[in-house]
């Protein structure tokens, strides 16, 4: 298992290539970002309410406003990018088995990349009707 | 494991709660995502399922994992960049657990209730 680099410097010398001192990097500067939008959003969604009154017409309610939209799609890029990175990293640590290896962490980047869009979609995309007509088209083969 | 001391509980602690969360975040978007149904879709039965009180625990333990996980972050930051963080890196540890406990008694204190108070 790799220990962990303790300082840029460290990291620059240890790491394989560039990419992987770029990631280190990014998970710190994305983590420090992400402690003030993910307490704020847990904040705004489960502390200053009851979450159990989140409901269809609250969160397409939420998600209909521009600035919720921005923040949300800035708290999904990052959060996602540092989650499945850090994953990555886990997975790579501790399973040995090169050939499995490989094969889970190509698993870990279909999926994610698969709820990433999804995610994308919920913001950005089209009205949740035309939305959920078309993946019901496309699900029932017409 | 072996023999380590605070280093290590922080490290492990660190993995565990970022694996549970990244997994915890597929999930999330996965079914918020569920809106694009519209209003008579599966979104309001998903929810309805969650909103039963083993889920809410879990919510719980999810915001527990949060806080530990940003705040223990902070403090591997510090080590990384400063020179001089890394004398106090066990003092810190318990700074984060300490903070973690002060963050979550008020948190504790409004969402329990909201969960066995039949609300």
């Amino acid at each position: 298992m790799a220990v962990r680099p303790r300082n840029l410097q460290e990291a620059r010398d240890r790491s394989r290539n560039n990419a992987e001192l770029a990631w280190w990097v990014f998970m710190r500067i994305s983590g420090l970002f992400l402690v003030f939008l993910v307490f704020a959003h847990v904040f705004i969604n489960n502390i200053a309410i009851n979450v159990a009154t989140v409901d269809y017409s609250y969160v397409a309610g939420r998600l209909a406003k521009p600035s919720v939209k921005v923040f949300d799609t800035f708290l999904l890029g990052l959060a996602m990018l540092h989650g499945v990175n850090g994953l990555r990293v886990v997975i790579g640590d501790n399973v040995r088995r090169p050939g499995l290896r490989f094969w889970i962490q190509v698993v870990l980047i279909v999926v994610s990349v698969a709820i990433f869009v999804a995610g994308v979609m919920t913001l950005w995309a089209f009205s949740y009707r035309e939305m959920g007509d078309a993946i019901r088209d496309l699900t029932s083969g017409h | 494991m072996y023999r380590g001391r605070e280093g290590q509980w922080a490290y492990f602690l660190h993995r565990i709660t970022g694996v549970a969360l990244v997994l915890y975040l597929m999930l999330h978007v996965f079914d918020i995502s569920l809106v694009m149904y519209g209003p008579d879709g599966p979104f309001n039965a998903f929810l309805m399922f969650y909103h039963q009180w083993p889920f809410r625990i879990g919510l719980v333990l999810v915001i527990a994992a949060v806080v530990y996980h940003a705040l223990n972050g902070l403090r591997i930051i510090l080590l990384d960049f400063t020179t001089w963080a890394i004398r106090y890196q066990r003092v810190l540890w318990y700074t984060v657990l300490g903070v973690t406990t002060i963050i979550g008694i008020p948190v504790l204190v409004k969402i329990l209730p909201e969960i066995f108070g039949g609300a």
